[in-house]
């Protein structure tokens, strides 16, 4: 499902160019579930953007279900996301003038899907949310705001599902309800995902545990 | 805890007003662009007429012509009258007609506006002429009697100076070109050019015959021009029935001083319409500054502040800034007499005093600050309540809550105070009224207009397209800004729309629809033993559909209903028929196409009191009816005449017709001449033009369509004056617009970049985007197009009793415009949101 080779990112900052991502390699199957931890600062997030298509690599390749993102424009790196790829934030993302229905039916809207708001009724009832449908963010807690973002991240059914230390803003107990709703909609769909988090129960729960250091990749575990 | 004293709140207030004001006027550039252009209009405007009205006083002698003015129609002042004056001061008579000038072929002839002048003229300021010669010499030449003309004759009848021109029965060189005329001041509605001969020049023409429609003015000028309210009193004691009117120097140019008034009236509310919607911009920049400041507010309420300081402290921003745009809008207006006379100097149609006029600019300041409350008020008074627990959430809440009681009743006394200040300084109360009337519903209108779009945008069935989909979401979204879009937009288009629809409405009147039935020609100063043989040549020309002719006199209303008309009680639209000499005619027939609305038209044998026909709208604004009676000075005498009936008559046919018509028996030995009208196709006019006025030098004929063009023309210049004040309204309604996109960027940007994670393309967004505002600008072109329009007729059937058309195409191109513009600059406005990379925003979130 991911296939990355020496994958080289630079950003450029105000003291000049900084290197994040320096020759990372990293293969995942399809279904297989990958954590990602390290030290902040490390790359993990610019890597999970890189994978989505949000950063563009300085050099190497990266291809996501056989697709090289390397050659693609920024539409086409969208439809691509909207098809095949799910994103789930630390601060959530929604859109807060819209309710939770409609911040769950965006991915189907854009692909045009005339049954958008049927299946994000849906995505939502499957997170336990059925009775919060016209409600907006404001008037959410927050693990009901990161259930609505990871109905939104699986509604479209994507192949990869990219998460950035989904349950950080979270209390320990909480986190662990949204924890279980994710794996259980990954067991569900099927879904390949990468898991960006410092927690290392959370990490555990993934086939494999990778850690970033300084802009490199090193397995930990193999399951 | 104990309350805290007024002067303590007062000094915490303005020490965080200071801080608050560090990072100087970011985010209040609409704010005060729209007080600056609102401030601006109305006391340029008025800077403008007050410096015309201290020019015209300052000039009033040369402008009357002298201290005191006499005139009288038809004829000349007797002898002991004439020593009386001259024992006062110095005389000068000058003495004006219209006649027909022609070359020496007779194959060019134009209307001209004669002037007789005496050896006194001008007594005060000097005529330009060039070449520069003095006056007197001008009149004599080796060849017999001189004349000076205006530039447009030598053009229309293709002369030079040297030539010779035919008017009456003489024959005059053309010895100099007027350049200007002490005593003549906007050339809006003349009928010819001017032709300036002596007194005797134009005795020897022929053309001063008893009843021939001369004017003739004594100017008198005093040792002491202050002493001239005592002269004139003098004067009318001495000759009670005259039939004068006198004017002093005080009260020159009457009618430039009432089009002034007018002038100023009317674009002053017009500015006042501009800032109107400028303080939609007001609540805009208010609302989205304090949006910003809720987080701090929130923090400084956690940390103790009390809610009346938070409110104490951004009001007094708030009023500072107002100080500031209203400041340069008041410095800019101010300049604007100053700036006329460097750029045009003595091409002003007007003399000008610039001057800083302490009155008009407190009023426009007054409107400035009063706007900046108004409007700032609500945003104010709800970010007052904002509760200290948003800081523990993700999400504000987006819903705002209601400014409270007191706050809402605040508002209302400002807008009360508004609406008085608008009355205050208004001519004319009706019209003011009618304009705070109308403000109000149209606010009122544009608001439900703003509510049901966004119902209906809430209940309309989603659209298949996904951008269309997200556009119509957008503008029911929670904390939308689709409502102060369509209210400032459709406020400035509606502006827009009725300023463009009265004057097609006028243009239609003069210019492009002469009516089908109206007369080529109007023929003056026909004398009787005229009469026959005009009439017989008339209906032998070929082609010619109808002749009309009246015997004609002047007189002047002097009492309605046994009052005089200075004390009676005269409805505006009606002032003018009181306010200077009139035609009048008398008939035995009814006269075609005429209406009895009340009473009986007399028998043709009649020869009994003196009775007069007058018509419907006089009649009303007289507050006269049948039975009553109406005094008419005639040649010097009082005729009071019984109103028999009242007609019903259409002006805008141009038929020839008169407000007052007398019946047989009373004004047939008066001196008199005839008026004419002749009905025949276009194409026929210019032939018909020549052999009359071959066959009767003496009588001017005047186009129907040549006057509709100079009317036209006329209209066209005040119309762009009235064009530019909407355009300043439309201005600050695209900076609403502006203001309002801008302040929804941040949202639009986070939205863009969410939108862009869950997959939407760039042309997603930007159609998503494009949707919301067209959706907009058409609800705001719609309800401009409605309430325009309804405005619009209401102006010209009500105000102007003027039959009114809609203009769809010239409406249309105008809300198409607008609607064009506002998609062009909400897409500018979110351009940015557009090309934002989503990776950078979200690192930064």
């Amino acid at each position: 499902m991911i296939d990355i080779i020496d994958l080289h990112l630079s950003l450029v900052g105000g003291a000049g160019p900084v290197n994040i991502l320096r020759g990372v390699d990293l293969n995942v199957a399809p279904g297989e579930t990958v954590s990602i931890v390290g030290p902040s600062g490390a790359g993990k997030t610019t890597l999970l953007m890189a994978l989505a298509g949000l950063e563009r690599a300085t050099s190497g390749t990266v291809r996501v279900a056989g697709t090289s993102l390397a050659g693609m424009s920024e539409d086409g790196l969208a439809r691509f996301r909207r098809e095949r790829i799910g994103i789930v934030f630390q601060s959530f993302h929604l859109v807060a003038t819209m309710t939770a229905l409609e911040n769950v039916a965006l991915p189907l809207e854009f692909a045009g899907a005339a049954d958008a708001l049927e299946r994000a009724k849906e995505a939502l009832i499957s997170t336990g949310l059925g009775q919060r449908l016209d409600h907006f963010p404001g008037e959410l807690s927050g693990g009901e705001q990161q259930r609505v973002a990871l109905a939104r991240a699986f509604v479209a059914a994507p192949a990869l599902l990219l998460a950035d230390e989904p349950t950080g803003n979270l209390d320990r107990e909480t986190g662990e309800h949204v924890m279980d709703l994710l794996f259980d909609l990954q067991q569900r769909h099927l879904t390949t995902m990468v898991l960006v988090t410092h927690d290392q129960a959370l990490a555990a729960r993934c086939h494999r545990i990778i850690r970033m250091t300084d802009g490199h990749l090193h397995e930990l575990t193999d399951d | 805890m104990t309350e805290q004293s007024g002067g303590t709140l007062c000094k915490q207030a303005l020490r965080l007003v200071r801080r608050e004001m560090r990072g100087g006027f970011r985010g209040f550039g609409v704010f005060l662009t729209c007080l600056f252009l609102g401030v601006f209009a109305i006391s340029g405007i008025g800077s403008f007429t007050a410096s015309a009205r201290e020019g015209l006083l300052a000039e009033a002698g040369s402008l009357l012509g002298g201290d005191l003015e006499i005139s009288l129609h038809h004829r000349e002042i007797d002898d002991q009258a004439l020593n009386l004056l001259t024992a006062l001061g110095q005389v000068s008579h000058v003495m004006t007609m219209r006649s027909m000038a022609a070359d020496l072929t007779g194959e060019r002839r134009q209307l001209v506006e004669v002037k007789a002048v005496d050896p006194a003229y001008p007594l005060y300021g000097s005529i330009a002429i060039e070449p520069t010669q003095p006056l007197q010499s001008v009149f004599i030449t080796a060849e017999g009697p001189g004349a000076l003309v205006e530039r447009s004759l030598l053009e229309r009848l293709e002369l030079q100076l040297g030539d010779r021109i035919r008017l009456g029965e003489s024959v005059f060189t053309l010895t100099g070109i007027i350049e200007s005329e002490p005593d003549r001041t906007i050339r809006a509605f003349n009928l010819g050019p001017r032709l300036m001969v002596s007194h005797a020049g134009l005795a020897a023409t022929g053309l001063v015959r008893p009843g021939s429609l001369t004017e003739h003015a004594y100017r008198l000028r005093l040792p002491d021009r202050e002493t001239v309210e005592d002269v004139k009193a003098e004067l009318q004691q001495s000759f009670p029935g005259a039939g004068w009117q006198l004017r002093t120097w005080r009260e020159a140019a009457p009618r430039v001083r009432f089009f002034l008034d007018r002038l100023n009236l009317n674009l002053t509310l017009l500015g006042l319409c501009a800032l109107l919607v400028g303080g939609l911009g007001v609540y805009g920049a208010v609302r989205g500054y304090l949006h910003g400041k809720i987080v701090n507010i929130a923090t400084m309420k956690c940390l103790g502040a009390p809610t009346r300081l938070v409110f104490t402290a951004y009001l007094l921003q708030v009023l500072l800034l107002g100080a500031i745009g209203s400041g340069c809008g008041l410095l800019a207006g101010a300049a604007v007499p100053w700036l006329l006379v460097g750029l045009a100097g003595d091409r002003l149609p007007l003399p000008l005093a610039p001057a800083l006029h302490g009155e008009v600019l407190l009023g426009a300041a007054l409107f400035g600050l009063l706007t900046a409350l108004a409007f700032s008020l609500k945003p104010l008074g709800t970010v007052r309540r904002v509760s200290p627990a948003i800081l523990f959430r993700g999400y504000r809440h987006a819903a705002e809550q209601s400014p409270g009681p007191a706050v809402w009743a605040a508002i209302v006394l400002a807008a009360l105070a508004l609406a008085a200040l608008a009355l205050t300084i208004s001519s004319d109360k009706r019209l003011a009224l009618w304009f705070i009337g109308g403000a109000t519903v149209c606010f009122g209108l544009f608001r439900l207009a703003a509510i049901l779009t966004v119902a209906l945008a809430r209940r309309l069935p989603r659209p298949r397209h996904p951008a269309l989909r997200l556009g119509l979401g957008n503008l029911h979204r929670r904390g939308s800004s689709a409502g102060n879009a369509l209210f400032s937009l459709g406020l400035g288009l509606t502006t827009l729309v009725i300023v463009i629809a009265v004057q097609a409405n006028l243009n239609d009147m003069v210019s492009e629809n002469v009516p089908q039935q109206a007369p080529a020609f109007f023929l003056l100063d026909l004398q009787s033993h005229q009469v026959e043989r005009f009439e017989a040549l008339a209906r032998s020309l070929p082609e010619v559909s109808r002749v009309e002719r009246y015997p004609t006199l002047r007189g002047r209303i002097v009492a309605i209903a046994g009052r005089p008309v200075e004390q009676a009680s005269i409805a505006p639209e009606v002032q003018w028929a009181v306010r200077g000499d009139r035609f009048l005619s008398y008939a035995t027939q009814m006269p075609e196409k005429t209406e009895i609305v009340a009473g009986d038209w007399w028998p043709a044998d009649y020869r009994g009191p003196a009775r007069i026909s007058l018509t419907a709208d006089l009649a009303r604004g007289f507050n006269v009816g049948i039975g009553d009676t109406l005094t008419v000075n005639i040649l010097g005498r009082d005729i009071t005449a019984e109103i028999a009936s009242l007609r019903e008559v259409d002006w805008s046919t141009l038929e020839l017709n008169f407000a007052i018509l007398f019946a047989p028996g009373t004004l047939e030995d008066a001196p008199q001449t005839h008026l004419a009208s002749l009905h025949l196709p276009e194409h026929r006019q210019e032939e018909v033009f020549r052999v009359l006025t071959r066959a009767f030098p003496n009588i001017s004929v005047i186009s129907t369509r040549e006057i509709l063009r100079n009317v036209s023309r006329t209209l066209e210049k005040f119309g762009a004056a009235f064009r530019g004040m909407a355009g300043i309204a439309l201005l600050s309604g695209f900076l609403v617009l502006g203001g309002a996109v801008s302040a929804d960027q941040h949202r639009r940007i986070n939205d863009a970049v969410i939108f862009k994670v869950c997959g939407a393309t760039r042309w997603n967004i930007l159609t998503a985007f494009a949707a919301e505002f067209l959706l907009i600008g058409l609800a705001a072109g719609l309800t401009s197009l409605l309430v325009g329009s309804l405005a619009s007729a209401g102006i010209v059937k009500g105000l102007l009793h003027a039959p009114f058309r809609l203009h769809p195409g010239l409406i249309i191109t105008t809300i198409l415009l607008g609607i064009g513009l506002t998609l062009l600059l909400g897409l500018l406005g979110t351009w940015k949101a557009l090309g934002q990379k989503p990776a950078a925003y979200l690192r930064n979130e």
